[in-house]
């Protein structure tokens, strides 16, 4: 019986042994791993920062190591690069073993090894990915979704912008990654959230409403006028908030009728707007709604009134039963000044 | 006098270093010498005890941020004509004009092409 305890003891302690020596092997492997990885990047650094600046590619066989390396630090450059630097960076990858590398990733079984390829393809910033890219925007899993909407707003993909804008609606893509894809995406996915506007969904009009209001022009203000009588509460405030942004002065006159909206937020939103276009013939209404509207349409018709005219405001806060709206807006300005 | 102490001296401040390397490295290409700091207060010292020709000052740093930076070099008679280009990757309107309320000369948004920092350097310096 002791022997056998004694055997035991000794099976236990030598592959206690074991796993503690595969164990420290592995920590040193990997630390060696990780210098060498570092002494590479800060030799190809200088490297990455030569090609971006349009000083030609690096001279002479790099091994598959270094062109990970440089990859990795191109890569890091192009976020924070644009113009002639980052089509550089695209140029380099272009065709390159990097590039197919990642390309093949997408197809991974594993899913961050499909959301790292996304995301690296957008810093490589080459066009030739972005079938690929869009064939990763439909992926089940939510983390590759993101990652492919970021690059494709990185490689300026308008043909995308309609898949963008339905996941960002129903919550299939996180909503400002989502919109900070579409508007790096800019003037070319304009024509497509245009005709978004009469999307059956009511999400995708707000949506595309809004981002209308960030990236449009005037030349978007009828749309948006039009959606100031839509059937979804939700549409017309949009199209009140993009107005304040891109309205003209026709959208004035229908903002003042969606003051009386029978729904709060959206006489507010029209409110909001208003004041940004510095709207003086709303004065009155916006006094009206101060001092008698709900919570959130007398607080916002404060403050456009401050924004049009702070003289006046000041009068009326001055003037007795003003209400508690018009002194607050009163008091911002005094802060303001 | 050597040459390089004639060449215009260049203050670069970002808490991210790469950034910090591609502004040196673009600015020093343009014939400019470049001092670096990772931080605002760091920058402001170096400021102090350097007086460069000019900074470029990201708006987000550790300690002082970009405009406490720009506006201390402003209160201060030995500083305040060091003109300030900020690097910033806020681009509403009512942040640049945070910047340009600060005392701020220029502003460059992230991402930011180096071509255009040399440019918008040259500009300034050209004006001195």
């Amino acid at each position: 019986m002791l022997q056998l305890l004694a055997v035991a003891a000794f099976v236990l302690a030598s592959s206690s042994a074991v796993f503690l020596a595969v164990l420290v092997g592995r920590r040193v492997s990997l630390a060696s791993r990780e210098v060498e990885r570092a002494e590479l990047r800060a030799r190809l650094i200088p490297v990455a920062l030569e090609l971006v600046d349009g000083e030609g590619v690096p001279s002479g066989k790099l091994s598959r190591r270094e062109e990970e390396a440089l990859a990795d630090a191109l890569g890091e450059l192009s976020k924070l690069v644009r113009g002639d630097a980052r089509a550089r960076i695209a140029g380099f990858f272009a065709g390159s073993a990097s590039l197919r590398h990642q390309l093949a990733a997408l197809s991974s079984r594993r899913s961050w090894k499909r959301a790292t390829a996304a995301s690296r393809l957008g810093d490589m910033g080459s066009p030739t990915a972005r079938p690929a890219l869009r064939d990763a925007l439909r992926d089940p899993e939510r983390d590759v979704r993101a990652a492919a909407a970021r690059s494709l707003g990185l490689v300026g993909d308008a043909e995308s912008a309609g898949e963008i804008v339905e996941q960002l609606a129903d919550g299939r893509l996180p909503r400002g990654l989502a919109a900070h894809a579409l508007l790096q995406i800019g003037p070319a996915a304009l024509p497509r959230l245009r005709e978004l506007t009469g999307h059956p969904d009511e999400h995708v009009r707000a949506v595309v409403l809004k981002l209308l209001g960030h990236a449009g022009d005037s030349s978007d203000a009828a749309r948006a006028e039009q959606a100031l009588v839509d059937p979804a509460a939700g549409v017309r405030a949009a199209a009140a908030e993009a107005l304040g942004r891109i309205g003209t002065a026709a959208s004035a006159r229908r903002l003042r009728v969606a003051l009386g909206d029978r729904i709060g937020f959206v006489a507010a939103a029209a409110a909001e707007a208003l004041g940004q276009l510095v709207d003086r013939e709303a004065g009155p209404a916006l006094a009206a709604l101060a001092r008698g509207g709900g919570y959130d349409v007398a607080r916002a018709a404060a403050q456009a009134l401050g924004r049009i005219d702070p003289d006046g405001l000041r009068r009326t806060a001055a003037l007795d039963g003003a209400g508690p709206h018009l002194s607050e807006a009163a008091d911002l300005l005094a802060l303001d000044a | 006098m050597s040459d390089g102490e004639r060449l215009p001296l260049v203050l670069a401040a970002d808490d991210d270093p790469l950034i910090l390397e591609l502004v040196q490295f673009r600015l020093e290409r343009s014939g400019y010498r470049v001092i670096t700091a990772t931080n605002g207060d760091d920058a402001l010292r170096l400021a102090r005890e350097h007086r460069p020709d000019l900074a470029v000052l990201d708006v987000m740093m550790l300690g002082l941020n970009g405009y406490e930076v720009t506006r201390s070099l402003r209160a201060d008679e030995e500083t305040r004509d060091i003109p300030v280009i900020l690097l910033t990757a806020r681009v509403q309107e009512a942040d640049v004009s945070q910047g340009f309320d600060a005392g701020a000369d220029d502003y460059l948004t992230k991402p930011f092409s180096p071509q255009e920092l040399r440019a918008r350097v040259q500009a300034i310096l050209g004006r001195r």
